[in-house]
Formats: structure tokens, sequence, C-alpha cells
């Protein structure tokens, strides 16, 4: 039990920290939202490469650097700060539910790929609203040479963008109990429906929809239960509580800023008590979210359930999250109301990660 | 960060829950519903001697001043377990003064004092406040002049729990009134059976005593001066820090919220059974979250301590945490018991021999005790996010 950063993950932190400071600007988020405009971070994403954070909690013998979960969440705090693409962050999904979920010719079929960069996808295996119901919402039949699927995937974040959406279907065979598969989903394949759902911030949610899609036996990845897809989907979502917790250290950091340079009555706003105690409250709630989530992906990372520990991260990281938003626009006014501030971005961030996976009503039902 | 206990920590968490379990004797937890700390010689006298014998007393401090040279995280698992239990365990003499005296004080101090408070015999009730200092403590009146080789003291002392059972004081006076306020306070031993000083009893809501402390023309050797003159309010700032750290423990909250959830599976009087409404479980799933992330930042906080820096931002963080949290769980505790909720240890039909009863009235004090969550507040607003001081 010691509670305090390693050297080797403040370094981590400071590289990745780096990293995005000179290829994720807030200029680069605004750009990948604009409509009409380039969806794909190609810069930043040849800098996460090329500095193998797409290979770092994966295993050697697929090309990974055997990093750890709590690594990742070093890699994720940073990410959450600096407002990284979805695209990205759903790649890594993608590679750790591979890496739980295939069978060992498929995991090392693909992860490769995916660490070079050359994969990028997103996972589907839970209900948007609620990260455990992991039940499939496709349905599959055998057919000679793989399966052939069919049903609605909601809110699947980037489809448009992926190479692959790893999702499960139910395989029925007469006489026999059903089986539940883990494959790998084209969106460009012949019967896939992708519709976009954008929300205001233009987030790229799709529903996609399948009628009889064939996907290849080599796309199968193979037969899961019900507790390694929950571990999947919840170890996201204690992911996104990481993130959630680090962007809320960064909009109390602006906002610290903006009310020490303000000036009202001859003084800094910062230095009336009303607002001096609204940003302590902000940091009471943020140090409690970073502290519950990284403890989740700690237990996540050795092998717990962690559906306890990722309630309690959830309930404390979107309540956060949204909270510490919400107050800084009350402490900019309408300097954080205007969009050319950026303080919205953030405000946007942490409305999704707070509901996406189910939010702070769903986890409370996960303790109760 | 590491939040898995490892072996050795694990093996101490036993070491304490056995001696928890063979020495928290019925008629202790009897003794402790009826008189809070108040008995003298009885159950929990003998107790506290046991915990002596363990060498408890210093499990946290260096060797050389008699102590078990075990580390901050260790005094965490053990008072979040005795806090769990609801007994008291190593008190503010071993948790904040001892290592303020380890940290400024001079050796004919540390040779003096030390060693008995290592063996349970030297207890200190802390003298800061005055009717006129409280929150704003760098105010204190209470004066000390060197007269010879000894300072006389003159002034009270006001919420001196501990008073009426301890040996000395560790009292906080101001030796120079010329000076800003905060540069002209010291730290001085006084031992609480010296002629001049008197005891007056404060009962409070909780049935806690506590007291004011008057001293008329109290004298002490001059070498019960804690460190160097005038520079105590760096001695008692940093004891406060420890304080709030060793109050705010969240392990008599992990029972509380466990308690909770076991009543509330219980028909009430009326035969409602309360966990059957999503209202009461949705309620109860966030204190149970709020007490488990409570019980992180007292981790974190010791981590830090064990790092050798006195985590201020984040010890003020976690008092403030725990102290609205208390609050929360006796609210929630008098919502979902209804009137039941009101009725006291001395009626056999209250829950729990009434302990949320007594819990809601027991929350207000560590709200505003060892530092106001206000104060605490611009605390972390002005040391954690260099906000501008607004000249408090």
């Amino acid at each position: 039990m010691k509670l305090v950063a390693t050297e080797e993950e403040r370094d981590l932190a400071a590289a990745m920290r780096d990293l995005f400071a000179t290829h994720c600007p807030t200029t680069l988020v605004r750009a990948l939202r604009e409509p009409g405009g380039e969806r794909f971070p190609q810069k930043l994403w040849e800098a996460l490469v090329r500095a193998e954070v797409l290979a770092l909690p994966f295993a050697a013998d697929v090309g990974g650097s055997d990093g750890t979960l709590d690594d990742l969440a070093v890699v994720y705090a940073e990410a959450g700060r600096a407002l990284c693409p979805s695209v990205v962050l759903n790649t890594i999904h993608l590679g750790l539910a591979i890496d739980a979920l295939a069978a060992p010719d498929r995991r090392a079929a693909r992860l490769p790929s995916l660490i070079r960069g050359d994969l990028r996808g997103t996972v589907a295996v839970a209900s948007p609203y609620d990260a455990t119901d992991v039940r499939p919402r496709l349905r599959a039949e055998r057919t000679a040479d793989g399966l052939r699927v069919t049903g609605r995937l909601d809110y699947v974040g980037d489809a448009d963008l992926a190479d692959a959406v790893l999702t499960t279907a139910a395989v029925e065979t007469y006489g026999e109990p059903d089986e539940v598969l883990a494959l790998l989903v084209d969106p460009a394949a012949p019967g896939v429906q992708l519709t976009p759902l954008p929300t205001s911030a233009d987030d790229r949610w799709h529903e996609i929809v399948l009628d009889g899609v064939l996907v290849a036996d080599d796309a199968v990845l193979g037969a899961v239960g019900e507790e390694e897809l929950r571990r999947v989907a919840l170890t996201v979502r204690a992911l996104q509580c990481v993130d959630m917790a680090a962007g809320a250290e960064t909009v109390i950091a602006r906002t610290v800023a903006h009310t020490c340079s303000r000036e009202q009555f001859g003084r800094p706003i910062g230095s009336f008590q009303a607002a001096q105690h609204l940003v302590a409250d902000m940091h009471i709630a943020t140090q409690a979210a970073r502290l519950a989530a990284r403890s989740a992906v700690f237990w996540l990372g050795r092998g717990r359930p962690g559906v306890r520990e990722t309630a309690i991260a959830v309930l404390k990281a979107a309540t956060a999250y949204r909270r510490v938003t919400a107050d800084a626009h009350q402490l900019h006014g309408g300097m954080g109301y205007v969009l050319e501030t950026d303080l919205h971005l953030w405000s946007e961030r942490a409305r999704r990660l707070g509901v996406e996976g189910g939010g702070v009503d769903v986890a409370a039902g996960w303790l109760a | 960060m590491d939040f898995a206990l490892d072996a050795d920590q694990r093996q101490w968490l036993q070491e304490v829950r056995a001696f928890l379990r063979e020495h928290v004797t019925p008629a202790l937890v009897a003794e402790l519903a009826e008189h809070d700390l108040e008995k003298r010689d009885g159950e929990l006298a003998a107790f506290r001697r046991k915990i002596g014998e363990k060498g408890w007393f210093g499990l946290n401090w260096p060797t050389e001043y008699g102590g078990l040279g075990l580390g901050p995280i260790h005094q965490h698992l053990l008072v979040s377990e005795f806090e769990r239990w609801g007994v008291p365990g190593p008190d503010l003499t071993v948790t904040s003064v001892a290592p303020m005296i380890m940290r400024h004080g001079t050796e004919q101090n540390k040779a003096e004092f030390l060693p008995p408070i290592a063996r349970g015999e030297m207890v200190c009730a802390v003298g800061y406040s005055e009717p006129d200092a409280g929150t704003d403590l760098a105010s204190l009146r209470t004066r000390a002049v060197l007269d010879g080789d000894e300072w006389v003291i003159n002034g009270s002392k006001i919420w001196n729990s501990g008073a009426q059972r301890c040996t000395h004081e560790w009292l906080c006076v101001r030796t120079n009134p010329d000076v800003p306020k905060h540069k002209g306070i010291s730290v001085i031993i006084v031992p609480i059976d010296a002629p001049g000083v008197s005891i007056r009893p404060l009962e409070a809501w909780s049935g806690y005593r506590t007291n004011e402390t008057f001293f008329d023309d109290v004298r002490v050797p001059a070498t019960n001066l804690i460190g160097e003159v005038d520079r105590g309010w760096r001695y008692i700032t940093g004891a406060l820090d420890l304080e709030r750290g060793a109050l705010t423990n969240a392990g008599d909250l992990r029972r509380a919220v466990d308690d909770l959830w076991a009543l509330a599976r219980e028909p009430r009087r009326d035969g409602a059974v309360p966990a059957t409404d999503p209202g009461v479980r949705r309620r109860l799933a966030e204190l149970d979250a709020d007490v488990e992330v409570a019980t992180l930042m007292g981790f974190e906080a010791a981590s830090l301590l064990a790092d050798g820096t006195i985590p201020s931002v984040e010890v003020s963080t976690e008092k403030v945490f725990t102290s609205e949290l208390r609050q929360r769980i006796a609210e929630t505790a008098l919502d979902l018991l209804g009137p039941d909720g009101l009725l006291g240890h001395n009626t056999a039909a209250a829950p729990l021999h009434g302990a949320f009863e007594r819990l809601y009235r027991a929350a207000p004090l560590l709200r505003f005790g060892a530092g106001t969550n206000e104060v605490l507040r611009d605390v972390i607003a002005q040391r954690g996010h260099r906000m501008p001081s607004y000249g408090r």
C-alpha cells in the first residue's frame, strides 16, 4: 500500500504530457469536430505509435511493451487533460478487448497490427447505458466459413473511422445451450448500415444495423463468458473515470488561473472567499474521483471483478467532472461561456463520459 | 500507486485485530457507551495499559526514542482498526505532540518527554484555543514570561479536552507581544498538577466532556519550552496537520455504514424494511462509496507522511470530506430510522444501542474542530492552488 506516484509513473506522465502538448492542442480537438473536416488525427496518431502508447499494455509476444493497466491509467490521465480524441482511446479499448477475449491465434493475428497503428476500431460489448449489461445485441448463425450476423448496436463511438468493431453475438444451435461469440465487424462490409448519432458536441456515435452480415472465420475471436466481457467493459469504464478525474484537474487549473488574473472591485476575483470555497469543493470532489478511479483500475488489473470499485469510481468521477465544469463556467462567467476560450470542450467531455456506459444512477445500482 | 496491502502490512493488521478481539470486551464496550471517556481506573484504563504494553503508543517513532520504528501506514492501519471497533487508540499525545517534539524539540525535550509518552505515562491535553482565540488561533493571549530559569504563565484555554485525566498540557503561549501575532508564540509543557492550574468542566451536546483550564501564575522550568522560543506557530500548525490526519480517520465511518446497511434490512417498529426502498438503497450506496474514498484519502495522506512530507492540503481535503460525510451518514440514519432514530442508549428499544442517535450529536464536532472546514477550504485554495490570501 503506497498511494504515491512512483518515479516511473511520474516520468511516463511527463512524457505523455509533452506529447499531448505538442500534438494535441485544443485547435486540433476543435478542427476534428468541424462539420465536413478531417476526422482522423493523423499526426497525433503517428506520434502515439512512435511513442509506443498503443503497445503499452500488451505483452512482448505480440509486440507490446509489457506495461500494466496502471501504466495505461497514467496515459489516460494525460489524455483526459488534453482532450485526446476518442478514436485513440477507442482503439486502445479494442486492443484490451482482443487481448482479454480472443483465442490465442486470433490475438496473435490482430494485436501486432493494432500496436503498429494499422488497425483502428472500437468496442461494443456492453450496453451504452450500463457497462455491466453484456448481453449480446446481435444474433448469429453458423455458415460454412464463418457467421451470418444480424441485429443493431447503439452508440458505437467512431464507427465511421473503425476498421473493426469488436462485439458479441449469440449463436443458437438446436438442442444445445446458446453460445456467445466475440467477433470483429467491419463497418464497411456489405449489409452493414451506419447511421450517425451526432451529439451537439459532434461526438460521432453511430447506430450500426447488421442484416445478415457475413463475418469470416478469422474475425470470429472465440467463445466468451459474461464475466470476462464485463471485466472488459468495466476496465474501459474505469479508465474513463481516470480521464474524467484528470480532466477535472485541468479545468480547476484553468479556472484558478482565470480567477487570479481577472480583477473586479480592484482585486482578483480569486481572492474572494466565495470563489476560493467553490475551488476547494471542486478540488475535494476531484481528488475523490482520482483516488477512486485509480483504485478501480488497479484492482481490475489484478483480477478482481471490479464491479464495486468501478461503481465507486463512476459515482465520484462523473459527479466531480460535471460539477467542476459547471462551477468553472460559474467562476469564468461570460469569459468561459464563449467558445473561443475552450472551456466548453471539457464540459462536453464531462457530459459524454459521465453517461457513456452508465452514469451515477446506474453505478449506484451496481453497489446497492 | 499501490493500493494493495503488502504481506507485512497484512500481518500487522492481523496482529491488531487479534489484539482487539482479545481485549475489546463487552465490559469495555458497556463502559464506553455509558461513560464516554470519563471513568477513572475502569475498563478503559486497563485497555490503555494493554496498548502501552504492546509498545503501540510509540509505534511510528524511531527506536532511539523508545518507539517501534514502524511507519505512518502502520499507524494508519492501527488507528483505522481501533476506530472501526469503536475504541480509543493512541491519542493526540502520541500522534501529533510527540512527532513535533521529535522534529523540533531540544535534546533535553526529547530525553525528558518522549520516553514517558511511549510508556503511556505522560498524556497531554492540547491547549490551543482561548475564549477569544478560536479559529483565529494566532491571536491567543495566554502569556508566558521568563523569570530567572522559570516561565510564569497566566491565561486560560478552552476546549481543553482530556485535561481532567491528562498528566501535562501541550500549551501554546504568547512569549513575545511586540512582534506580529504569528511570530511571538511558543509551546511549553506544563504539568497538570502544577500549582495555579484549575479546570472547569464543559459538557458538550454529544455527551463529551471538555474543559476550560485556567493558569494563574503557574511556574515551570525554562527547559519545558519546546524547541526555540517564539517559533511555536510552526510547531502547532504541524501538529494540527497531524491531528487532522489522526482525527479524520474513516474507520468509524466504515463501521457506521456497514451497521446502517444491516439496520436498513431489519424491520423497524412499524414493520417497514427501509432497504426495500430504492431511494434508501441509493443513499446508502453513495455513503458506501464515499467511505471507500475517505479510506483512500487516509491511505494517501499516510503514504505522503511516509515519504517525509506533512501533507497539509491532502489532510485538509480528507478532513473536510470525512467530517461532512459523517454528518450525512448521521442524517441518513435519522431519515431511515424515523422516530426509532431518536432513541438513546438509555432505552432498550434503541436501534444499535443508540449508536446513530449519538453519531448525530457527535458529527458537528469534527466539522468545526481541529480547524474549521471553512478555514481548511481556504487552505486548499490558497496552499493547494496558490489563490491569493485575502488577509485572514
